[in-house]
């Protein structure tokens, strides 16, 4: 956590704020989603309590802590309340090791008669080497959670929901695996900062011994993977189960799936964890192939140095400017594919289950494969025949 | 005791705890979901020992495996007769016991001579260690076990295409009872 009081504090803290920030923006977001979806279909949406039905949020948070807390008669009383706090945790812990700015750097002060310092602080819960490796992990723990629900509810609809999510979750997760195999490749690290780091500048890379710069598009990965970016961002909305992919829940057939039985502040966990998916893989998508928090068209030392010139004149206060213009950066790509989220599940039909299978395993696995191969052979070329 | 000592030990009593109560629990849903944390205290041993990548591996490909299980123990067992297999008959039980006798003085048996086998473990600096382990593993891995790990890859293939193939012969999804 760090070497001495004041670092343990900040790095405490700051797992504390990204904790509270993920959390926050879930009424954010289901407000953009209830007025989105109205608008997509035409109508007003909740637009009473409060400017712009801003606060039917808080009404509802009210609403919810005041349900009735009830257990069903053959529900497993351990599993049925495990399952919603269990909702949270996998997806809180892997977007603290999603990078959100360029490090804050604190030059050495002095304070309480004692030398402290110099400190760099990532933006992020925790710097991991092994980045990708530890989100995928992490959030394939998820799944647990639907299985816990659905046998724990002691319901049929609730088992076969979390049957199918199961079945769907594993299913995909080949796929999205399969699918970052060329992003690594291609940046030749798990590291997520130095990912972003490595998509700096215009586009740059050396083909067959020439140095190819193209000085109008920026060095994202996107125009490196496109194949993969279609397939990863596809295999995440399968993985966090919304449309078009929400066979789990099905309400024509099954009420709603996995959750069924769950009312009031149980039924927001699930909620809220749905949403950590939603920003985990927003947050993936726009490190791997959106630049992370990189302004496009500035290095973040061009952006520091004119900081520095023209902004503040102290380095704490240069390094603080830079990071919060990243942060900014990183936020507003971020909040883009979170509305593009939205936007999908209010525009396209589910999938039949059949459906769903073959395209998990009959198109989208096999065409995985086809971009890491591609990939391979792509890179081998570039470096080795000059 | 220090920290590490402490997240090593309390780690190593979850690993434990959950992995006794794989081969404990009647209910085969709850062995399940124990052997799941057996897997993920173990990850958590790793890395603690700072290698983060096959932690991570752990979790992924383990976790993943035995969330397959589960499915398994949900969709083909009767959990109702499963319980009484378990738990019924005395003849049965005793021998189960002698099993576990046996087993437990097997693994007695080779912990014993195993140590003694052992060479002087080299002292590790942790602070020596790369950052990154998983470069260096996957060079050795690719480099001088190539074989056993190609050779691995072709027997995990040949098991899951002897399963299908088992499976199709007594009539598939289809098969009459």
């Amino acid at each position: 956590m760090g070497q001495d009081i004041f670092e343990i504090t900040i790095n405490a803290v700051k797992l504390i704020v990204i904790f509270l920030l993920m959390v926050q923006a879930v009424p954010i977001l289901a407000w953009v989603e209830r007025r989105g979806s109205a608008f997509i279909q035409n109508r007003l949406g909740p637009n009473r309590v409060g400017p712009l039905g801003l606060m039917q949020l808080l009404a509802d948070a009210v609403k919810f802590l005041n349900k009735e807390d009830f257990l069903p008669r053959k529900a497993v009383r351990m599993l049925f309340y495990t399952a919603p706090v269990y909702a949270l945790i996998p997806g809180v812990i892997a977007y603290c090791a999603i990078p959100l700015g360029t490090p804050l750097q604190i030059e050495a002060f002095e304070m309480a008669g004692k030398m402290w310092g110099p400190y760099t602080f990532a933006m992020q819960g925790y710097e991991i080497g092994v980045g990708i490796v530890f989100i995928l992990g992490v959030s394939s723990l998820a799944a647990y959670t639907i299985l816990m629900a659905g046998w724990g509810s002691g319901n049929k609809y609730s088992l076969m929901g979390a049957l199918r999510a199961s079945a769907q979750i594993i299913s995909y997760e080949l796929a999205l695996g399969l699918s970052i195999v060329g992003v690594i490749m291609l940046y030749g690290t798990f590291n997520l900062t130095d990912m972003v780091l490595a998509q700096q500048g215009p586009m740059t890379f050396g083909f067959m011994g020439n140095q190819v710069v193209v000085p109008w598009l920026p060095n994202w990965g996107l125009f490196y993977q496109p194949l993969g970016f279609i397939l990863f961002f596809a295999a995440t909305f399968a993985e966090s189960i919304r449309l078009p992919f929400d066979l789990a829940e099905g309400e024509a057939e099954l009420v709603a799936g996995f959750h069924t039985e769950y009312g009031g502040f149980k039924m927001l966990m699930f909620f809220i964890g749905e949403y950590a998916h939603m920003m985990i893989a927003a947050g993936l998508v726009t490190t791997f192939f959106f630049g992370g928090y990189l302004v496009p068209g500035f290095t973040p030392a061009e952006i520091r140095e004119f900081v520095a010139q023209n902004i503040a004149s102290t380095p704490n206060g240069a390094s603080a400017v830079t990071s919060v213009i990243h942060l900014l950066a990183y936020f507003v790509k971020f909040a883009f594919f979170l509305w593009f989220f939205i936007h999908v599940r209010w525009t396209l039909p589910r999938f039949r289950y059949d459906q769903l299978m073959d395209l998990g395993w009959k198109t989208m696995l096999p065409w995985a494969l086809f971009n890491t191969i591609l990939t391979a052979v792509v890179i081998y070329v570039a470096h080795n025949f000059a | 005791m220090t920290a590490d000592a402490f997240i090593f030990w309390f780690l190593s009593l979850v690993a434990v705890m959950s992995g006794l109560s794989v081969v404990m629990m009647a209910n085969p849903i709850y062995s399940a979901l124990s052997l799941a944390m057996t897997m993920v205290s173990l990850a958590a041993l790793f890395a603690t020992m700072g290698a983060y990548f096959i932690a991570g591996v752990q979790v992924i490909v383990y976790a993943g495996a035995v969330m397959v299980l589960f499915v398994i123990v949900l969709m083909l067992f009767d959990l109702r007769e499963e319980t009484k297999a378990f738990t019924r008959g005395q003849i049965s039980g005793a021998i189960k016991l002698a099993m576990v006798g046996f087993l437990a003085g097997l693994v007695v048996f080779v912990l014993t001579q195993g140590v003694k086998l052992m060479a002087a473990p080299d002292v590790v600096d942790a602070a020596k260690l790369p950052e990154d382990s998983s470069k260096a593993l996957g060079l050795i891995l690719f480099n001088r076990h190539v074989f056993g790990f190609e050779a691995l890859g072709v027997l995990l293939l040949v098991v899951a295409v002897g399963t299908v193939a088992l499976a199709r012969s007594k009539g598939g999804t289809h098969a009459k009872q």
